[in-house]
């Protein structure tokens, strides 16, 4: 029996529904901002322009083959921009000029470079996003990657690394704001630059193969179960408590999505009616404790992900359910303890039927039994009362 | 009026039992039904009250084992009455209490001239202590096949632990549903019977609860003592086999709680991934390396140890790759070559190079410093050596 947690400070009720409340309204907000979709909708309008000088006199030099800088440390960093690339991106639609980020370039020669290398440079200067994008500015400051940029690991993530400003496409359909469908397709390629071998893993999974290989629309990208912008650390409780419902549960609970490739909605529903699943639910209250209840990316894989028919590694196989239930439950387990976990069927009398039979007797025992207590228990009442009134009348 | 005679009904143990049986059984309930019906709010407020799910079942736990050991202890008090006190079996089911029940019910339908005459216990109380035993049974083997369900594994099939679990839920269910219509009703509604709690009953209440067992205990029936000798008679043999008896169901309730650690506390081992891997070459845009020069000797007035390096820091930029204006000062024979106007360099000829003249006038986007520029022309005025 797990004792560990601490609970000496919540003995008064009172102060235990004061914190129970507040906690049901942090909750909610938590799951209100945790939502994963991520307008991308352009600035309203472009910030004045301090410096207005115009792009012809910048690309007289900036269009010219193989213009470039050493950095102290000998990084190479090329200078020349492609005219038509930059034309055909959405900055170039929307009319962003260069010094509209290059805002401290506003005459020749230009100020001299302080950073010492390539990465530097882009650490410099990432920030100049934020004038346009100061939604999905602020929001990167609460993910992963400005987490380690602050802990110092430069080669996290920022801005430019993922949206080459220069050649960056439009993403999002102009009328629903809504990523376009040949966007999703490329996000995992994006993420791959840093990821490479989770991205691997990824292509041979079933989402993973379904996205790359045939464009499937309906399958996760990696910022469907991270998100964008704000990409949580995903080793968190917080992150494992929340996911079966905020992530898998998002399109495995959508019928229309499933019903397509036949797959049960009521897979969140049985794990929730499972010993772990009905844990979780309750974990959800102190989200930061600790937990080692399993969620559904321990059995089903994080980043590998299979179809649970899949002959190697898929779950449908007890021999392969068996390797999972022996991750926290020991290697001494019996094969049979894999049926202990009704595999997300909802009992029948084919499926599971023990289960299901124990569920038909009481589906009538119940009624019966207090059926008959109520019936009893009326026509008692019902004769006291007239008893007295009839004893009042002779009196 | 003279104060009513009253009888002695439940001896103090019993009344303690009871109160035993029921803060377990409540507590059972309040940390249980939560668990049947996790999505609820009023569930996860019990939990948060109970201070989250791990203290709730340890809670639910803790309460179970008062409820075995009370269990325990009622067998073995009973068994005593039984064969040391030769009680009568007076909580026996008998065919009596099913002319009753229907007698009951016929009279509130109106179909019977009176109610039925009981004895120490009637039906309903006989039907509420045999549902209290079913219940007993049933929730503590399945309660011990979901606290122990890798044991059970070894000798039953899977998913006797998720039927374990059904009925454990169903079960309870039924329990609390009949505690609140039968027992709230026949003993707090319709007359509020403090017997359980006082021990006593007035004759009045005696009279109409249980006229029978009055009639018996006027009768001198009830409390006929046992010859002393023959009750230590029994009393020798009753306990030792008591005590065994006692022992193995102890230990029973020992290897309820301890058989298994199913309930996993450590936190599996997390699995790592390589989480930075960039993929190579590197996606970013660079130009192949330069390659780099031989080691020249510093300070020489040379293409190789002055000029090219001031050249690369201050014009390579456009007079580099871009070949801005078609010169480039990349190499010493670009340098040389010239540009779209002609040569830009002339050795041995500063003042006739127009690289000089350009740098000399001054406003060039890149501009040699003053001490830089007296070098080159001193190097122009040399010849411009390689090396």
């Amino acid at each position: 029996m797990s004792k560990k947690y601490d609970n000496s400070g919540r003995s008064h009720a009172g102060v235990m529904i004061l914190i129970m409340l507040g906690f049901v309204l942090a909750l909610g907000a938590w799951f209100s901002l945790a939502g994963i979709g991520d307008a991308m909708a352009a600035p309203a309008a472009l910030p004045a322009a301090q410096n207005e000088t115009p792009d012809e006199v910048c690309l007289g030099c900036h269009t010219q083959p193989g213009l470039t800088i050493e950095m102290s440390n000998g990084d190479i960093l090329p200078l020349t921009i492609t005219e038509q690339d930059f034309v055909a991106s959405v900055h170039g639609e929307n009319d962003v000029t260069c010094v509209s980020c290059h805002t401290t370039i506003s005459e020749f020669p230009h100020p001299e470079k302080t950073a010492d290398s390539h990465r530097d440079f882009s650490l410099e200067n990432y920030t100049t996003c934020k004038q346009c994008h100061e939604e999905q500015y602020i929001k990167t400051l609460d993910s992963v990657h400005q987490k380690a940029l602050a802990g110092g690991n430069t080669n996290a993530a920022v801005c430019t690394d993922c949206h080459n400003p220069h050649t960056q496409p439009r993403l999002t359909d102009p009328e629903s704001g809504e990523l376009t469908q040949e966007a999703r397709v490329h996000i995992p390629e994006t993420c791959a630059r840093c990821h490479s071998s989770i991205y691997k893993m990824y292509q041979t999974t079933v989402h993973g193969s379904a996205l790359t290989g045939e464009g499937n629309p309906d399958v996760p990208t990696c910022i469907d179960c991270h998100g964008v912008h704000n990409i949580a650390d995903p080793t968190t409780n917080e992150f494992r408590l929340a996911s079966p419902v905020e992530m898998c549960g998002k399109c495995h609970t959508d019928e229309e999505k499933m019903l397509k490739y036949g797959i049960s909605t009521n897979v969140l529903n049985t794990y929730v009616g499972d010993f772990h699943g009905t844990t979780v639910i309750f974990e959800q209250q102190s989200p930061d404790q600790e937990t080692n209840k399993p969620v559904c990316f321990d059995c089903h894989g994080v980043h590998d992900i299979k179809s649970v028919d899949d002959p190697q590694s898929g779950i449908a196989i007890k021999e392969n359910l068996l390797i999972k239930c022996a991750r926290c439950h020991g290697d001494g387990i019996p094969a049979g303890f894999t049926d202990s976990w009704t595999s997300h069927y909802t009992p029948s009398a084919k499926d599971y039927p023990l289960v299901y039979f124990v569920n038909v007797f009481y589906l009538l025992l119940i009624p019966l039994v207090l059926g008959g207590m109520v019936i009893f228990v009326i026509s008692d009442i019902v004769r006291r009362i007239i008893d007295r009134r009839k004893k009042g009348a002779t009196h | 009026m003279s104060e009513q005679r009253t009888y002695l009904r439940f001896p103090l143990a019993r009344r303690i039992e009871h109160v035993a049986m029921l803060l377990s059984f409540g507590l059972l309930a309040l940390t249980g039904l939560p668990q049947k019906f996790p999505t609820w709010w009023i569930s996860q407020a019990l939990v948060g009250l109970f201070g989250g799910i791990e203290t709730t079942r340890l809670i639910h736990h803790g309460a179970a084992v008062v409820l075995m050991l009370g269990t325990i202890w009622h067998i073995l008090v009973a068994s005593y009455k039984m064969y040391v006190e030769r009680t009568p079996l007076s909580m026996l089911p008998i065919l009596k209490d099913g002319k009753d029940a229907w007698q009951a019910f016929s009279y509130n339908l109106g179909m019977a001239k009176s109610r039925p005459q009981m004895g120490r216990f009637g039906f309903e109380e006989k039907l509420e202590y045999w549902a209290f035993v079913w219940g007993a049974i049933v929730m503590g083997m399945t309660g011990f096949m979901m606290w122990n369900p890798i044991s059970t594994a070894q000798f039953f099939p899977g998913q006797v632990i998720p039927a374990a679990k059904a009925a454990h839920g169903a079960e309870a269910i039924l329990a609390v549903l009949a505690i609140i219509i039968w027992h709230f009703y026949g003993v707090h509604l319709k007359l509020f019977n403090k017997a359980m709690w006082t021990g006593r009953m007035s004759e009045e209440e005696m009279l109409h609860e249980h006229p029978l067992e009055l009639a018996d205990i006027k009768a001198g029936l009830v409390s006929q003592t046992v010859d002393p000798a023959l009750k230590r008679k029994r009393q020798m043999v009753f306990f030792p086999i008591a005590a065994l008896l006692a022992l193995v169901m102890l230990a029973g309730v020992y290897g309820f709680i301890n058989i298994e650690s199913t309930v996993v506390t450590e936190i599996p081992p997390v699995r790592t991934v390589n989480i930075f891997d960039p993929q190579t070459p590197t996606p970013l845009p660079t130009v192949p390396p330069t390659p780099t020069a031989e080691a020249v000797a510093p300070g020489a007035l040379t293409w190789d140890a002055y000029a090219s390096p001031v050249f690369k820091a201050k014009c390579a930029t456009c007079h580099g790759a871009a070949k801005v204006g078609g010169f480039s000062l990349q190499t010493y024979a670009d340098a040389l070559a010239g540009g779209n106007n002609g040569p830009v360099i002339t050795p041995g000829d500063s003042a006739g190079s127009p690289l000089i003249v350009i740098q000399t006038a001054g406003g060039h986007s890149g501009q040699l410093s003053a001490d830089e520029l007296a070098k080159i022309k001193e190097w122009i005025d040399a010849g411009a050596p390689e090396k």
